[in-house]
């Protein structure tokens, strides 16, 4: 498809658009939008949470549990027994967390709310919220995730002692840190269909405030194997959604000019499955949970579905606090975690981007699912930069078209 | 309650009400009951857009020559509407008589608040009356009203709340939920009759703005310019150069269009699920911005609105109809309405390829080539199918998952078999095959169960391959013209035309037909015809 025709010299009336001049400038000098034999699917992702995979061999011991569990291993470390434990607890909201005999517990019950200031709850008669200074406190010592499985990627392209097999494509080599850090939570511990509760609820409640990200894949037969090129982007509206709730497809994404969400891959399409080369990634959020999502040595496995859609994985190296923050952010009573473990494994487990300085490494291998439905992406002057292909008949026209200019 | 009671003591006094010399001899021909859209657009204008209009105090009306606005003419109140417009009304009056807003009505103040001033309250009354009752109110009708806001200031010792009650009073009353139009003799035919000065005000003031007379109308009402050719051409040329034109063209299309199954329109999000409440509330403005814009902006001939590829879209019925569009909402911003036209050959062009008449004309699972068809005869040609017989047998033509007929076609071709089923079946399929590349929801597909759509048919002996085609083929048909021009005229007299009218109507027709058949063009022609004043003598008849 000739994207140059596409882009029908439209005059637009919208002022807001006239920033999009630079991107769109840009991306038409990219020899892969001036070809004439390239075609351009777009879509928005319409689901992001970790990559989660569990069966009987992923907690040998036991799981962490949830918040509850959090609470009463802490109330128990303190020198009470379960029994008591559950009594101060269940009791907290009556009696400001006292023993039986009055006695204030403490540190045990008061660590709980995010890492905002809104978050600080006394410790040992202090204003002090130990989920800014995770250190402070000592490693719980959680059950991290082991066993053979877990999704992810070959980040290094070796299969080393610590890595993971791929549970539907048997690769081996899969570099994941981050799931041993978190497959042993509860809230985690999950298989499709279910999805980690946290990340799900905050990304659904999130999607209808942020603007969406886009990808694209450019190609000349998008039916074929061959190679492409990706793109990720953040748009200038929010996603739609059907009468199911889910992210409507086929709808208009405006694209955000500014180049720091804008990724671009090279790839190749091999039996329906994207691939990419590796590289780095940004993309801005707004989310609560994801204010940006970034990773060095980024690689992705999606598959192209036949109703149109995208289902797949994304990873690479994560700074290890973007997501200790991720998490801080929420607190625990929504992450259903506690944090302090989660800090300590975050630095046990981390696995890449030495300190050059303390040589403690700051980076996690990490996984992400993601979901991606058709969408329309367009410039500011009403062209189509990427069409929306679904399961159904192409019905699209070759370009946005306006007539406001011959009223 | 007490005003309910309160209510069929104005009736009484109404019914003994001498009318003032301005309106002496007037007979009361018609009565039409406001729509819900005229009601509230009636609120507005007299008492600001301010005051919100909580609900509908009537029932959806009937139909009636293809109109619900000649239906209106056949409509009454129950008790139960009468109650809901007391409501309204009651809630109207406290927002318009509240202490933030009673200045801008009240152009006098009582000398004691927690008495009646009679001088005051008489003056509101003729104020407001006028407005509300399109017409002067008598002697006896303000002495009627005054008396009402005295039983109520003394009950509560509040002059305010008097003033609320006659106002509710006269929110309840007939001369304010119904157009009473009234007749006077012709002078230059004393055998026949015509409106009178304020009738013919509420007429044109409906027909052409779908809301009450405005000052100006009203005061050439009350000079009586309106009954001689000058003065009435004025007004005409006032309104129709006004913005407001464009309410009465939504009111006749809203109308002609059947927009009134929108208030029943289910179509089945499990099945559909692009088709959200927003799309339906999006679709139904996506049409009367499409003909606003082409009939009143560019001045198009009604013909175009068939295969016009221009249209306005929102996010989501572009997502819904397949198109990209530039993006100009911000975030949490108000719906865009972004201006499309599709490219040339695309699939979707005119008003039939729009969700609206898609989704109204199907079923809540299905779409209906029945329904589509008999809806382009009866809502846009003016011509009737009957009912069918009460022992037809649909189950073959409901088995959508019968594998020997995939296709509706192949179900209704199997049904046209029936001989009892063909006459009008044949008349409406035909119309609605052409469209069934568009579901119930309107999104576009090629395929049902498996099987190719075949959107092939026959339109007056002359063949089309699609609804691109049929829309050409209806466009050029006199019949599709000659309907708008006759439900227009009986649009703005709420009843079916005369004979006489019938043949005026007919060379009109002919003639716009030549010229162009533009919607100001059609409202012209008809506001400036005598016999749309005259009062036909069916009607002086069934009134004696």
């Amino acid at each position: 498809m000739n994207l140059q025709n596409r882009g029908t010299t439209i005059n637009l009336r919208i002022s807001a658009f006239l920033l999009l001049s630079g991107l769109i400038s840009d991306m038409c000098s990219n020899p892969l939008f001036a070809a004439d034999n390239i075609e351009t699917r777009g879509y928005v992702i319409s689901m992001v949470h970790t990559a989660s995979y569990a069966d009987e061999q992923t907690c040998p011991s036991g799981t962490n549990g949830s918040r509850p569990d959090v609470l009463i291993r802490r109330v128990m470390a303190d020198g009470y027994n379960r029994e008591e434990a559950i009594r101060i607890i269940n009791n907290v909201r009556i009696n400001g967390g006292r023993d039986d005999a009055g006695n204030i517990v403490g540190t045990a019950i008061t660590i709980g709310g995010g890492a905002a200031p809104g978050g600080i709850q006394s410790w040992n008669g202090l204003d002090f919220n130990p989920a800014n200074i995770p250190g402070a406190l000592p490693d719980p010592n959680a059950f991290n995730a082991e066993g053979r499985f877990s999704f992810g990627l070959n980040l290094d392209g070796e299969v080393g002692l610590d890595s993971w097999e791929h549970p539907n494509t048997g690769e081996r080599g899969i570099d994941n840190q981050m799931w041993r850090v978190l497959g042993c939570w509860d809230n985690y511990h999950v298989n499709k269909p279910v999805n980690p509760y946290n990340e799900t609820i905050a990304w659904d409640t999130a999607v209808d405030a942020m603007p969406a990200w886009l990808i694209s894949i450019s190609g000349e037969d998008l039916n074929q194997d061959g190679e492409v090129t990706v793109a990720f982007d953040r748009a200038l509206n929010i996603p739609l959604r059907d009468a199911y709730g889910s992210i409507m497809s086929g709808a208009s994404f405006g694209l955000d000019t500014n180049p720091r969400s804008h990724n671009v891959f090279a790839g190749r399409i091999k039996g329906r499955v994207l691939t990419i080369e590796p590289g780095d990634f940004y993309i801005q959020g707004e989310s609560q949970f994801y204010p940006h999502l970034r990773f060095t040595n980024t690689q992705l496995r999606f598959e192209l579905k036949d109703d149109g859609s995208l289902e797949g994985h994304i990873g690479g190296y994560q700074p290890w606090r973007d997501y200790y923050h991720y998490l801080s952010v929420r607190g625990e009573t929504d992450g259903m975690i506690d944090l302090i473990g989660i800090f300590y494994d975050l630095k046990r487990f981390a696995d890449a981007a030495p300190d050059p300085a303390t040589g403690e490494n700051t980076a996690i291998s990490s996984a992400y699912f993601i979901e991606a439905v058709p969408a329309f992406h367009v410039d500011g002057k009403g062209s189509l930069l990427a069409e929306s292909v679904g399961a159904g008949p192409k019905f699209s026209g070759p370009a946005v078209s306006q007539y406001s200019n011959q009223q | 309650m007490m005003l309910i009671c309160l209510l069929a003591n104005i009736l009484n006094a109404a019914e003994n009400n001498e009318r003032d010399g301005n309106t002496g001899n007037n007979e009361e021909v018609t009565f039409v009951r406001l729509s819900s859209d005229q009601y509230r657009n009636t609120i507005h204008d007299i008492f600001g857009e301010s005051i919100l209009v909580r609900g509908n105090g009537s029932s959806s009306g009937v139909r009636e020559a293809g109109l619900m606005a000649v239906g209106g003419r056949r409509l009454t109140l129950s008790a139960s509407e009468v109650e809901s417009y007391e409501l309204l009304a009651l809630d109207i009056a406290n927002q318009v008589l509240h202490p933030s807003r009673r200045r801008t009505l009240l152009h006098c103040a009582p000398q004691n608040e927690k008495t009646l001033d009679n001088e005051c309250a008489a003056q509101f009354i003729n104020t407001v009356g006028l407005h509300l009752f399109r017409r002067p109110l008598s002697k006896n009708e303000v002495d009627a009203y005054v008396e009402i806001a005295r039983s109520a200031t003394e009950s509560l010792s509040d002059f305010f709340f008097g003033l609320q009650a006659a106002l509710v009073g006269m929110m309840v009353s007939p001369d304010f939920l119904f157009r009473i139009e009234r007749s006077v003799p012709n002078p230059e035919s004393p055998s026949t009759r015509q409106l009178d000065t304020w009738s013919r005000a509420s007429r044109l003031s409906f027909f052409l703005w779908d809301t009450t007379p405005s000052p100006a109308l009203l005061e050439a009402a009350r000079s009586g310019e309106l009954m001689f050719d000058e003065g009435l051409n004025q007004q005409i040329e006032r309104m129709m150069t006004s913005p407001r034109i464009e309410d009465g063209l939504r009111a006749f299309f809203a109308d002609m269009l059947a927009f009134d199954r929108f208030d029943t329109l289910d179509i089945d999000s499990n099945l559909y699920p692009r088709f959200t409440k927003n799309v339906e509330d999006e679709a139904r403005e996506q049409t009367l911005l499409t003909i606003a814009d082409q009939l009143l902006n560019k001045k198009a001939d009604y013909r175009d609105l068939f295969d016009s590829r221009q249209t306005f879209l929102t996010p989501a019925l572009a997502a819904l109809y397949g198109v990209p569009i530039p993006i100009m909402q911000e975030l949490g911003g108000k719906v865009p309405w972004v201006p499309y036209e599709y490219p040339e050959n695309h699939a979707r062009v005119g008003l039939l390829s729009q969700v609206t008449f898609l989704s109204l004309f199907s079923h809540p699972g299905a779409s209906s080539p029945t329904l589509r068809g008999k809806a382009v005869r009866e809502h846009l040609l003016c011509q009737l199918i009957p009912p069918p017989p009460p022992d037809v047998d649909f189950s073959l033509v409901r088995d959508t998952d019968n594998p020997n007929f995939k296709t509706v076609r192949d179900r209704l071709t199997e049904h046209r078999n029936n001989p009892t089923c063909a006459g009008c079946h044949t008349l409406m399929d035909p119309i609605g095959l052409a469209l069934e590349v568009f579901d119930a929801s309107g999104v576009y597909r090629t395929t049902e169960n498996g099987a190719d759509i075949d959107t092939s048919g026959q339109w007056a002996g002359q063949n089309y391959a699609d609804a691109n085609e049929l829309a050409a083929l209806l466009k050029d048909d006199p019949t599709l013209t000659s309907c708008l021009v006759h439900r227009a005229y009986s649009y703005g007299t709420a009843r079916a035309s005369t004979p006489t009218e019938v043949q005026w109507l007919n060379t009109t027709h002919t003639q716009l037909r030549n010229e162009g058949v533009r919607w100001r063009e059609l409202m012209h022609r008809i506001s400036r015809n005598p016999d749309f004043y005259t009062v036909p003598e069916s009607l002086i008849m069934e009134d004696e």
